[in-house]
């Protein structure tokens, strides 16, 4: 198969925007991503495009995918929506990996975007809970907090990994977002400030859990054949991994960790032939302190069960040997559901384009994202690598 | 009607048209099913839970015992399976306490309240723990069954299960 490559990749800003609509949000985004492809691209290139999101507002939307491709002048190519929860705009970017594989496409866009600040207390509140499983879980007053909440409980039981281990997630977090200008809430945090939020659902406070948010981000992946046309320095798309489980919590077998993601790591560690250690930084979902933990774990970063030590080495801090989430990550960058899965991708071509500022990580060649959905009903892992030249 | 106003003149009555003041719950938005034989396949749970008994489907080709109820086995497709009961008590799995973010069709005079995951033994489910706090509890203590009535939103006679901690484990 046709191998695919990261030529470009955008976002708008992640906050609340009421003057903003989910067109004019991936507009914004469309254009960041198309501006940075280093020898420049023209809408008409692009032959297929795949847009993630949940909702739009408080709203279900038909053919919301081709709403928001016409409205940046890509009328015409053919447009499929990707509903995967917060996972929704990393599986839109494997959607375009393997359409460029396969070799029905050259150029593909990848893309997704919510608008979480626009609905009614009421509709937020029904539309949140359909991240976690909505039935089962629902109706024992289980909320989206809650289940990592139980999550959380049971690996502090098992490992003594403690309420300070998941307050560092935030301050780390926190560090990072402050060096990002599209960070929704870009300030640093104290781990005294992390550690004394409210409490949302025991053991997770507010410094626990990340912010609902509006925003749009997008990816341009193309093939082999064409990338010399865009770029002299390509980033190879070297693996890709998902997976997906029991949407209900109660329904797995382990609550320590996130087997989809476990299987989505291990694909794409496979098909990249690389190993945890290769990797020069990672963004992981952290919509949850205890879900940056987990992921450590089911990605490799760490054994079972050390992923507190991990974090409190200081190891995935900026500086460190394995830095995690230098965007801000969901925590301080925000968490606008759909465009997720994509904006880690927009940090990943940041960092290994030498373009990611204040918090530019060290000559990196390779990095990684992890995105999921809900508590872990489905998961997607990209490796990405920097290469010296184009295998065609 | 002749109307020889310009349409354009702030100052013309314009006619007025409105939209219901009240709009009906959607279904969806309901925090509990409806739970009755022409509403629900799985109406034999709820009928059997009225009764005070929490049961499930086994499969009666493959013993595969689900939770939820199921009109269909995940496990072999088979759809001969039978209500079988589960046991009253079981142990806390996992738990949390709520306080914010609370789900449609809850209010803030629900919170705090506390929700785990009960291992029964042939099954795990989702519950919602009545008389217990957080901080007195442990994973594996002790939790037995006891079933609610549901007051509205409509006239429907509905029950639902929840847990509470089993003697000797309240606190
Ligand atoms: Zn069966």
């Amino acid at each position: 198969m046709r191998d695919a490559y990261l030529v470009g990749a955008g976002q708008s800003d992640y906050g609340a925007f009421p003057e903003e609509s989910y067109r004019s949000l991936f507009r914004t985004a469309f254009e960041a991503a198309t501006e940075s492809v280093p020898n420049g691209i023209d809408g008409e290139e692009i032959d297929e495009a795949f847009v993630g999101h949940l909702g739009v507002g408080g709203r279900q939307l038909g053919l919301s995918g081709p709403a928001v491709t016409e409205h940046v002048g890509l009328g015409g190519v053919p447009c499929t929506r990707v509903e995967n929860a917060c996972a929704a705009s990393g599986f839109a970017v494997r959607q375009a990996v393997q359409a460029v594989k396969s070799g029905m496409a050259d150029v593909v866009l990848a893309g997704g975007f919510e608008v979480m600040s626009d609905t009614s207390s009421d509709a937020t509140k029904y539309w949140l809970g359909v991240s976690g499983e909505t039935e089962w879980e629902r109706l024992s007053g289980t909320t989206f907090s809650g289940v990592y909440a139980q999550m959380a409980s049971v690996h502090m039981e098992r490992y003594g990994t403690t309420r300070e281990q998941l307050s560092r997630v935030a301050v780390k977090n926190h560090a990072n977002g402050a060096k990002n200008p599209h960070a929704q809430l870009g300030f640093e945090c104290s781990l005294e400030d992390a550690e004394s939020a409210p409490v949302v659902a025991d053991p997770l406070n507010l410094y626990h859990c990340c912010p609902t948010s509006d925003g749009a981000a997008c990816a341009l992946i193309v093939s082999e054949d064409v990338v010399e046309k865009y770029t002299s320095d390509p980033i190879r798309i070297a693996g890709v991994g998902a997976g997906s489980d029991n949407v209900g919590l109660f329904q797995r077998d382990t609550y320590t960790g996130v087997p989809a993601s476990q299987r989505a790591g291990e694909q794409a560690y496979e098909m990249a032939g690389v190993e945890p250690d290769d990797l020069d930084f990672a963004e992981v979902h952290d919509c949850f302190a205890i879900a940056e933990l987990l992921a450590y774990e089911d990605l490799g970063f760490c054994e079972r069960g050390e992923a507190g030590d991990l974090i409190e080495s200081g190891e995935t801090e900026l500086g460190g040997g394995l830095p995690v989430n230098t965007s801000g990550g969901l925590k301080s960058k925000g968490h606008p559901i759909g465009a997720t899965g994509a904006g880690q991708i927009v940090e990943a071509f940041k960092q290994l384009s030498g373009k990611a500022g204040d918090r530019q990580v060290e000559n990196p060649t390779r990095g990684l994202t992890h995105n999921v959905g809900g508590s872990g009903g489905a998961a997607v892992v990209h490796v990405f690598e920097k290469v010296q030249e184009v295998s065609a | 009607m002749t109307d020889t106003t310009d349409p354009t003149d702030g100052d013309a009555e314009r006619e007025r048209v409105s939209v219901p003041s009240k709009v009906e719950l959607p279904r969806l938005l309901d925090f509990y099913e409806l739970q009755t034989e022409d509403q629900t396949q799985i109406h034999e749970f709820y009928d059997n839970l009225r009764d005070g008994r929490l049961t499930t489907t086994q499969c009666c080709d493959c013993d595969e015992i689900h939770f939820p109820p199921r009109i269909v086995c995940p496990e072999c497709t088979g759809d001969d399976l039978e209500y079988v009961d589960l046991p009253d008590e079981g142990e806390l799995f996992a738990f949390s306490e709520v306080r914010d973010g609370l789900p449609l069709g809850l209010s803030e005079h629900d919170v705090p309240y506390v929700v785990a995951v009960v291992d029964l033994g042939p099954v795990r489910l989702s519950g919602w723990i009545d008389n217990a706090a957080y901080s007195d509890l442990e994973i594996g203590d002790a939790v037995s069954l006891k079933i609610v009535e549901i007051d509205g939103p409509t006239d429907e006679e509905r029950v639902f299960y929840r847990f509470e901690p089993a003697d000797g484990d309240a606190k």
